[in-house]
């Protein structure tokens, strides 16, 4: 295992004075080499990890600084996404209206040609002194324009929705 | 001797170590996942170059970010350097740091410090 240690040369001085004490057999003068051996080892080992901690310590703290950067800039970012599709659909409801209301004019554009060509003359023959009838039945008509441009631009609005959603599921 | 390179990834640095000119560059990140084996060819490399290299040595080290173990290798990679200088040969530690990274300025001047290696720390602008 200490050859693929990162303190695999820490580990092999610890080796070898554990080797050395077990062995029993020494002068006083190699004892004292080998304890000044593992003095200099235990005080280098203590200048790394002071050095060792201290970076790491800095380190962590510019991780901490990143990681709030990249916190902002993805709430900035979820802004302008929010502020974006607030647009889109601003756009799109403008854009459905415009449709929904030309198609509402064709309707009845359609339904006072009808009207004229077909009902008013029946109109004229049931009711040949009152005018009042064929006037109200367009007034029925113009009434009625107002609600359903209203209606016709809520189902639009409806189906546009259901057709982004259903976009949305396809792309995740 | 041939040169030691190799290339850099998202999460180890790039290595380019050039032994006829003396010029050792070390760049990028580094998190690898297993420090050993990503730094242990490059420590055994300037073991051998000791015996081999030229009387000027310029280490240049761009670092953006390096995690603990990596911070212990850059430190036995110093001590590498440190031997070579006791052979009388003339090295340079060039450390470089993105102009607003504090932090890495502040290491650099750690690791001079605790090399006892001549060092060079320059700012460099961000990308």
């Amino acid at each position: 295992m200490a050859g693929q240690s990162i303190y695999q040369r820490e580990i092999e001085n610890l080796e070898q004075s554990k080797k050395f004490l077990q062995s029993s057999n020494y002068s006083q003068v190699e004892l004292q080499l080998e304890y000044k051996k593992l003095v200099e080892n235990y005080e280098e080992l203590i200048d790394q990890v002071k050095i060792i901690t201290k970076i790491s310590d800095r380190l962590q703290n510019k991780l901490n600084k990143t990681n709030d950067a990249l916190e902002n800039s993805n709430i900035q970012l979820n802004n302008l996404n929010r502020q974006l599709n607030e647009t889109i659909d601003q756009l799109t409801e403008a854009k459905i209206g415009r449709k929904a209301g030309t198609i509402v004019m064709i309707v009845v554009l359609a339904l006072f040609l009808i009207s004229e060509a077909f009902i008013e003359p029946i109109i004229d023959r049931a009711f040949p002194d009152n005018f009042l009838v064929g006037l109200g039945l367009k007034l029925v008509v113009a009434i009625l324009i107002k609600p359903g441009e209203d209606f016709t631009n809520k189902y639009m609005l409806r189906q546009a929705r259901k057709k982004q959603i259903e976009e949305s599921k396809i792309k995740n | 001797m041939d040169n030691l390179t190799i290339e850099g990834t998202k999460q180890t640095p790039e290595i380019l170590f050039d032994a006829a000119s003396g010029i050792l560059k070390i760049s990028g990140r580094s998190i690898p996942e297993n420090t050993f084996e990503f730094f242990n060819p490059v420590l055994e490399w300037l073991d051998a170059y000791k015996a081999e290299a030229p009387d000027k040595i310029i280490a240049k080290i761009n670092l953006e970010y390096f995690n603990t173990s990596s911070s212990k290798y850059i430190l036995e990679v110093l001590k590498r350097l440190k031997s070579i200088m006791a052979d009388s040969k003339d090295v340079l530690v060039q450390w470089f740091y993105e102009e607003d990274d504090e932090e890495m300025m502040e290491t650099g001047e750690d690791y001079e410090d605790v090399s006892g290696l001549p060092f060079e720390i320059i700012a460099v602008e961000e990308d």
